[in-house]
């Protein structure tokens, strides 16, 4: 492994894949190492919202300017990541008049277009809003797809020559005479996409600069160089909606506040959000009164919103950074705005630059940016195309209306296909025939999950990002194990069986946070069915022991049907039943059945 | 705002405008009086004002009797609130958002294990896509539903089986309306074929006014063929015969209501089919109620809208509810409620009306209304009543069916439970599948091998059953019984005439 490359770039979010890929198509020999999947970090844990820049209008207008411009961009280059919802900025009889025209204003000043609609307008364009919203700013904020984006950021970067490892953690910076020279990495399962089951290795990447994009985590590859990066993470509480109750994204207009925002998001709503400083971007406290404030105070925009089925809710901490002695006490007035620090300059420490802040609507400006630095460091010419070149399934739109004829799907399963896949949708549809549906919630197809199988090996959750299978609202209760069977061609048993159990495991964790209503019935029902229909807690197959097939075998016949041998345990881990039945249906070992009792 | 009412208590097709509303609906209006209307704009489809129809009801008005005097349409109706509005209404267009009906769905998949075509039909997708599912996927500017919706009969079934109160029926009928409307070729032979059936009062009225030549002509001859090739109507089925005398011909013809009373009135929804078709049921119901003392009122009304939800005709469906509303609105204001001999006419006015249209007093008239059997037992005792009047003298035996419709409204059982005890009455309910017909569904070429097939185990049950007299509330059921096994059919309030001597 001594092979020298031109850059790694360690993190992928939306800003390592942003770097990743513009490196790559100047021609640069890049890697990109990310610890967990793509978007582990926040980019898999924010809003969704494309900024038209609207929200710093007044409080932020460089920023702002930079999101409106970076908006168009990406409803050209990622048409396939975005939907064109619209915005709203809306006021309420208590929000304040000057807030408003101060807002609108600000628009103007930034570029960003902007029309002042009265609350029947507004009303007439989404008719949730409450009956007592007085006027609205529309503006051109839209929907983003994190998942999607990065994906397919990395996927173009692989294209043009990169190499992208996920699930492989820098453990360390490699510095020699003061000079950063490489990273060490551990391969959770080996290098390569991730199969469950196989053994870790470690890498030492040698390369002639490190990008540091670990976002909020930057602090601990700094540490990991002897660099000292000040991130003040800050968490933020989204809440996701069964359904859509808005199809335009809603913002209150008033000064900065928590809960002020609802984006439609693929099927869903989120709402967000919370605004709070934490110490550690792994280890926070996710509290309920977060959810309450969310449901509480956006149903005074949208009063169904209280009412209605919520899914999950999620974390994210965002990578804010400040200067050292800036000194800003309130999270939310610390800025938005992106810093590159090139360690060379800053702290004598040449091979390695850190890039932190921003958000996820200027991705692409901010890999430019950092790209620009890193070429230059390097003496390599090249310019940039990012802002002109499609990503890959943004070349053209989908064919929707072929979709469904072409591939036999029914028009709402084409339809959520192609705006998923975009113009990738029929090399994909084209490989299975028939393509049966394995996500019903979704609309997921078997082609989809098995393109995105290929890409992501047995990690079962990196396939529900690509594709949104389990992301409805059984929440993973129906589909999982019908999405771990798409496993069972390529890879062994008990691999299909860690995959399966770790997405069940992931899709539950959210749900602790919507743990009433609808969504509890469905975590009950979701529960009952893996756990007594599937005996999926004391499935024979899981457990260590052989399983004694001879005593299925032999029927209630056999000796010791009825004798002491299975049937107590069993007949009480079964409700009771006459012991012959208990025999035949159970057969199991009865150290099995203690197990299974003793729980 | 100001409602006005026409005073003329016409069912007819006057063409007011309607005075356009704050929600800026400034469309063309239906042809219908205002009284029936809502002061919200309308919240279907736009109606495009289309030609009244051919006025064949216009002999109808002159049996606007049994004691409707006064016209304080909707009196007792609530006043609308204009903060407790529906935004489910407001889809652009006017079509209803149901998507927030999906949050009660958990994906259990009762609805579709008891659904009669998916058991049949590998194509049909089944309820919980149908419903929940692609309700859930779509927003607010996609428009393409699929076609499969199509296939669903709208049994209802499903709505039955969800235990967690899905508005599957609900989900279904606006879809399959959207479909229709924005999808379906308009000129298309299947469009016409199904805006014919859905239709079925107008043919029928048509029919009826030379009744023996209409049965002989629509089931013969070249007119049979036609219907075959061309429109798609099965040639295994024969059309229901009309009546050479319509119940409203005969109620008009005996002079109105017999008993007077205004502390027990009932205003009865014949529906399509008693009135042109089996008019004996109709008579049975008035004897009966005459019986234990109502005065009956006989409303002028239009179609139930049954046939026209089947087949996504909503525009359809809404002209004759509002005439509809219009009428029972009146009658319950004088102090009646509304019976219905179908329990399809029943079930359309007490769920779907009220889950579609947004009339004004359709939520009086779904609270008001019953099946004429359920009401009896409610109100009198049947019981004893019967057991007073002796039984029947000769022994009768009966294969009862309930429909699917009955099941919705919690009446499959109510027919047995009557006649349990009666002696000389035998009857055996020949279980719970679905005869297949759902009103339209087996009329249609391409489905009537599914309905068939679908009808199979109640032929079967029918065939085994003693009786050799069929029995069921709904005449559509009633068809698919005496296709599938050459029975005659009965209507309980038949029975219940004879049983009480009335
Ligand atoms: C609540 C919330 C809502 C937001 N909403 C929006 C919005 O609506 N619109 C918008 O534009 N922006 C939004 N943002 C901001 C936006 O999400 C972030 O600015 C952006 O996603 C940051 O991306 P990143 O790539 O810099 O960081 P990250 O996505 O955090 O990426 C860093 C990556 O580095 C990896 N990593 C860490 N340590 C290591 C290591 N040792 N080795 C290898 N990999 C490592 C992490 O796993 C992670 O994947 C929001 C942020 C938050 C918190
Ligand atoms: S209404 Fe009947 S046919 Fe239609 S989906 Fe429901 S159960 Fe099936
Ligand atoms: S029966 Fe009701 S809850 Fe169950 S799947 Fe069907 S719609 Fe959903």
């Amino acid at each position: 492994m001594d092979r020298q490359v031109d850059v790694v770039v360690v993190g992928g979010g939306s800003t390592g894949c942003g770097v990743v890929r513009d490196l790559a198509r100047r021609g640069l020999d890049a890697v990109l190492v990310e610890k967990g999947n793509l978007t582990h970090g926040t980019t898999g844990r924010m809003h969704g919202l494309l900024h038209s820049g609207g929200r710093y209008a007044v409080s932020d207008q460089k920023s702002a300017e930079e999101c409106i411009e970076e908006n168009r961009v990406l409803r050209d280059i990622a048409a396939h990541c975005v939907e064109e919802t619209g915005g709203m900025f809306v006021k309420r009889p208590e929000d304040s008049e000057e807030y408003f025209q101060e807002k609108l204003e600000g628009c103007k000043a930034c570029n960003i277009p902007a029309e002042v609609i009265d609350g029947e307008e507004a009303r007439r364009r989404e008719p949730y809003l409450a009956r007592d919203v007085e006027k609205a700013i529309a503006l051109p904020d839209g929907a983003i797809d994190p998942f999607r984006l990065c994906v397919s950021n990395a996927a173009d970067a692989r294209e043009h020559g990169a190499r992208i490892e996920t699930h492989a953690p820098v453990t360390d910076v490699l510095v020699e005479d003061g000079e950063v020279v490489g990273v060490e990495i551990e391969h959770e399962t080996g290098p390569g996409k991730r199969v469950h089951r196989e053994p870790g290795t470690t890498e030492e990447i040698r390369a002639r600069h490190v990008v540091n994009a670990t976002g909020a985590w930057a602090g601990n590859v700094g540490e990991m160089a002897g660099v000292d990066v000040e991130v003040r993470p800050s968490k933020g509480v989204m809440t996701v909606m069964n359904t859509r109750q808005v199809d335009t994204v809603i913002n209150r207009c008033r000064p900065k506040g928590d809960a002020d925002i609802i984006v439609p998001h693929e099927t869903a709503c989120i709402l967000g959000t919370t605004d709070e400083e934490v110490d550690d971007p792994e280890d926070y406290p996710e509290e309920d009164w977060e959810v309450d404030l969310m449901i509480e105070t956006l149903s005074e925009l949208v009063p169904a919103l209280e009412d209605a089925r919520t899914l999950r809710s999620f974390w994210g901490v965002r990578p804010l950074y400040e200067p050292p002695g800036t000194g800003t006490e309130d999270p939310t007035d610390i800025t938005r705005d992106y810093f590159l620090l090139d360690h060379g300059d800053r702290d004598d420490l040449p091979g390695m630059t850190t890039i932190v802040g921003g958000k996820l609507t200027t991705y692409r400006m901010m890999a430019e940016s950092i790209s620009d630095h890193v070429c230059e460091t390097l003496g390599h010419e090249a310019t940039c195309d990012t802002a002109e070149a499609p990503l890959p399934g943004s070349e053209d739109p989908a064919r929707m209306e072929e979709l469904m004829d072409e591939f036999g799907l029914r028009s709402p399963v084409a339809r959520r296909s192609g705006q998923r896949l975009g113009s990738r949708a029929d090399d994909v549809l084209d490989e299975y025939n028939p393509n049966p549906i394995v996500c019903n919630c979704e609309s997921v197809t078997r082609a989809e999950v098995q393109d995105a199988v290929d890409d992501a090996g047995s990690d079962l959750n990196a396939v529900r990002l690509r594709t949104r299978a389990s992301m409805g609202n059984c929440q993973g209760g129906f589909c999982t194990h019908r999405i771990a069977s798409e496993l069972a061609e390529e890879y062994p048993e008990p691999v299909v069986r860690d995959a399966e159990d770790e997405l069940y495991q992931e899709r539950w964790k959210g749900q602790r946070h919507a743990l009433w209503g609808e969504q509890l019935s469905q975590a009950m029902l979701n529960h009952l069915l893996h756990a007594t229909t599937m005996n999926r807690d004391g499935d024979p197959a899981n457990l260590d022991g052989e399983v004694d097939f001879g005593a299925f075998d032999a029927g209630a016949d056999a000796p010791g049907a009825d004798g002491s041998g299975g049937d107590t345990g069993t007949a009480a881990a079964d409700g009771g039943r006459a012991s012959d039945d208990a025999a035949t249906d159970g057969g199991r070992a009865s150290d099995d059945a203690a197990t299974d009792g003793g729980r | 705002m100001t409602r006005h009412t026409d005073d003329d208590g016409d069912a007819g097709e006057s063409n007011e405008a309607t005075e356009s509303s704050d929600g800026g609906y400034e469309g063309p209006t239906p042809g219908v009086p205002e009284s029936g209307r809502d002061e919200q704009p309308s919240v279907f489809v736009p109606d495009e004002g289309e030609a009244a129809e051919t006025d064949a009801t216009a002999g109808d008005r002159a049996a606007t009797d049994g004691g409707v005097e006064s016209a304080s349409a909707g009196a007792d109706s609530t006043e609308l609130d204009p903060d407790a509005y529906d935004p489910v209404d407001v889809f652009p267009g006017g079509d209803l958002d149901l998507r927030e009906g999906a949050d009660s769905c958990y994906k259990c998949t009762s609805c579709d294990t008891s659904c009669p075509v998916a058991e049949v039909d590998d194509e049909f997708p089944g309820p919980k896509f149908q419903g929940p599912e692609q309700w859930r996927l779509k927003r607010k500017d996609d428009h393409d539903i699929d076609e499969s919706i199509t296939s669903c009969s709208n049994c209802m079934r499903c709505d039955d089986a969800c235990p967690s109160g899905v508005p599957l029926s609900q989900m279904h009928n606006e879809a399959r309306g959207q479909f229709v409307e924005r999808q379906m070729e308009k000129l298309s032979v299947e469009y016409i074929r199904n805006r014919v059936l859905a239709n079925y009062r107008t043919s029928a009225s048509l029919a009826s006014m030379f009744p023996r030549t209409a049965s002989f002509a629509m089931n013969f001859g070249p007119a049979r063929w036609a219907m075959e090739k061309v429109m798609g109507i099965p040639k295994e089925r024969d059309f229901p015969e009309f009546a050479t005398e319509t119940f409203r011909e005969w109620w008009k013809a005996r002079g109105g209501a017999q008993v007077e009373n205004p502390d027990k009135r009932v205003a009865y929804f014949h529906g399509c089919y008693s009135n042109y078709n089996t008019p004996e049921v109709g008579k049975a119901l008035v004897s009966v109620y005459e019986h234990f003392g109502y005065e009956v009122m006989v409303p002028p009304q239009k179609c139930s809208g049954t046939p026209m939800f089947a087949n996504g005709m909503l525009k359809d469906a809404r002209r004759h509810a509002e005439t509809n509303v219009e009428n029972l609105v009146e009658a319950i204001a004088d102090g009646a409620d509304v019976i219905a001999s179908c329990t399809s006419c029943s079930l359309s006015l007490r769920q779907e009306y009220p889950e579609l249209f947004d009339l004004h007093g359709i939520d009086d008239v779904a609270e008001h209304t019953f099946e004429a059997l359920e009401y009896l037992r409610i109100h009198e005792d049947l019981e004893e009543a019967l057991d007073e009047a002796g039984g029947l003298d000769d022994e009768r035996a009966f294969a009862y069916h309930a429909p699917c419709h009955a099941r919705n409204q919690g009446l499959s059982r109510q027919a047995v439970e009557t006649f349990r005890d009666v002696d000389g009455v035998k009857m055996e309910d020949v279980g719970d599948s679905c005869s297949g017909i759902s009103g339209t569904y087996g009329w249609k070429e391409e489905k009537y091998e599914k309905s068939m097939e679908i009808g199979a185990e109640m032929f079967e049950h029918m065939e085994d059953a003693e009786g050799e007299v069929g029995m069921t509330e709904c005449p559509t059921c009633a068809m698919q019984m005496e296709h599938g096994t050459g029975y005659e059919i009965e209507h309980p309030l038949q029975l219940l005439e004879d049983a009480l001597g009335a």
